[in-house]
């Protein structure tokens, strides 16, 4: 439900990881059965997670999710349309910073959060021991989407509620209920761990040119991919195969 | 139609045997060095020119290029989508495939020595992309035979199944095999076959094991009840619609009137 729900929004994965290694991480599977004839496919693994700000592919996740622990379960609203992106410009309602303004710099919708740059922040102490203090480290928490936070109107920079609606050219924007002004999705949405923005993406050795990959090089015939590898290669097949039966 | 069906599926099967053994035999073909650094994954990118490699029968094609030894990451694009595989001649789609398999069997190798030697394994998203672009690769090929297959002789030319139940009523999905003779001379097969099931014991294990998934189920639906009281008891205005949209198996209406969807607070209404 929620992975249907997060491919269908506009929100940009930031770390361009793969769907399915993002998966393969975070998988812990205890006890499986062999891929035998006598097997069903059965298999033991961790069904709940704890999202927090680690996200789910590190180490640190791994470590808060280790085998064995049981956390309380965690109530996430469901979200139909998800609208809150990087780069956006948002006022915190509450907290210490109530009423001030800032712009989200990390989006974790698996619990409903953004982290807004420079705002609702506190000390952490990490490292101590016995005769050291540690160090103390400022930490931006995150803010809750639907109960803490407001986007901003572009017109007069003033907190607004808005709405989903379309444009004439059937184009999905959000709309300012206050002014009826688009709020537009900022392009910092685009930015992911590899590029700025797509066409600033630097190529590698391994990489296949973007006009190798749009080149259209198939032609129709009547042959199977074989048929055609066998042409291409030069191999000749004289031979009628006998009769078989397929049960 | 049976017969055309035959011969092609025959005549696929000679295929590969005859393209692995050829591939196999003349190592000096000129299409083995061709572009075997191109074609590996790609991006949307500004136009250059291909560049290729040089054929090294070397064990160390197995590892990685020594100056990513020892880095933290390794950046690749993403992985090849259908729709760009489905615009490749199959000439293409071939050497691409044998870029991917040296890659992927790099990528193995590399992974294996660093958890040998405790070491990092720079960037391990680069195997689900291998495998990812591998498995749009089989998929765009499979569309080709099946289309000729369909065109030509009616059938999808795959190997044929069927869901049938086993011994214990379970459903399984029998996967059929080629044979020279037919069914009803084989005698070995007829004899082999498993034809019906039944017994006390095994009607007996038939109703516990609908038991179990009917268990499976309800908790499941209960679940999803639990869930929705307790958004209901702590959002008292929460979205109804996006309530029964999300949640198809529970009646949200009849929820409604539960005492447990009550929080012990009054909830401030338009503050």
């Amino acid at each position: 439900m929620r992975l249907t729900q997060y491919l269908a929004s506009k929100l940009k994965n930031f770390s361009n990881l793969p769907k399915e290694y993002i998966e393969r991480s975070k998988k812990q599977v205890y006890w499986q059965t062999p891929k035998e004839i006598n097997y069903l496919p059965r298999t033991v693994e961790r069904k709940r997670f704890r999202y927090t700000t680690n996200r789910s592919w590190t180490g640190q996740f791994r470590q808060q999710n280790m085998p064995g622990t049981v956390r309380r379960k965690v109530l996430v609203e469901p979200i139909e349309d998800w609208s809150f992106f990087r780069g956006d410009r948002i006022e915190v309602l509450v907290g210490k910073d109530k009423g001030k303004q800032g712009i989200v710099t990390q989006v974790i919708p698996e619990r409903n959060w953004v982290i807004v740059e420079g705002l609702n922040w506190h000390y952490r102490k990490v490292g101590g021991e016995k005769e050291f203090p540690g160090i103390i480290i400022k930490s931006e928490a995150p803010l809750h989407v639907t109960k803490d936070i407001r986007l901003v109107d572009p017109s007069d920079l003033q907190g607004t509620d808005f709405e989903w609606r379309f444009t004439e050219e059937g184009e999905k924007v959000r709309v300012s209920l206050r002014s009826g002004r688009i709020i537009p999705i900022p392009e910092t949405n685009n930015q992911t761990h590899d590029y700025k923005t797509p066409n600033a993406y630097i190529e590698r050795e391994k990489d296949t040119p973007g006009a190798v990959v749009g080149e259209i090089t198939f032609q129709p015939k009547l042959s199977t991919f074989e048929m055609d590898i066998m042409e291409e290669m030069g191999i000749k097949e004289e031979r009628t195969p006998v009769k078989s039966y397929w049960y | 139609m049976s017969s055309a069906l035959i011969k092609c599926l025959n005549l696929a099967k000679t295929v590969g045997n005859a393209t692995v053994r050829s591939f196999l035999a003349a190592p000096k073909q000129p299409w083995q060095s061709c572009s075997a650094a191109a074609l590996q994954t790609p991006h949307v990118q500004m136009p250059m020119q291909m560049h290729t490699s040089a054929v090294r029968r070397d064990l160390m094609e197995f590892f990685d290029d020594k100056k990513n030894w020892s880095e933290n990451e390794v950046k690749v694009g993403r992985a090849w989508r259908t729709e760009e595989l489905r615009i490749k001649s199959n000439k293409e789609l071939h050497q691409l495939w044998f870029v991917l398999l040296k890659e992927r069997n790099m990528l193995l190798t590399m992974e294996h020595e660093c958890n040998d030697k405790m070491e990092v394994f720079p960037s391990p998203e680069r195997i689900d992309k291998v495998k990812i672009s591998m498995e749009n690769l089989e998929t765009v090929v499979r569309e080709r035979n099946k289309a000729y297959h369909l065109l030509e002789t009616g059938e999808t030319g795959e190997r044929p199944q069927k869901a049938v139940k086993n011994a214990f009523g379970l459903q399984v999905s029998y996967k059929a095999c080629e044979h020279a003779l037919p069914p009803f001379m084989n005698l070995k097969w007829i004899k082999s076959r498993n034809i019906g099931y039944g017994g006390r014991a095994v009607n007996r294990f038939l109703l516990k094991y609908r038991e179990k998934l009917y268990n499976a189920k309800r908790k499941a639906k209960n679940r999803s009840r639990n869930e929705v009281m307790m958004i209901l008891r702590r959002n008292p205005n929460f979205d109804l619609d996006v309530l029964r949209r999300q949640f198809p198996d529970v009646n949200v209406d009849k929820l409604r009137n539960e005492d447990k969807i009550r929080g012990h607070y009054v909830p401030k209404v338009g503050v």
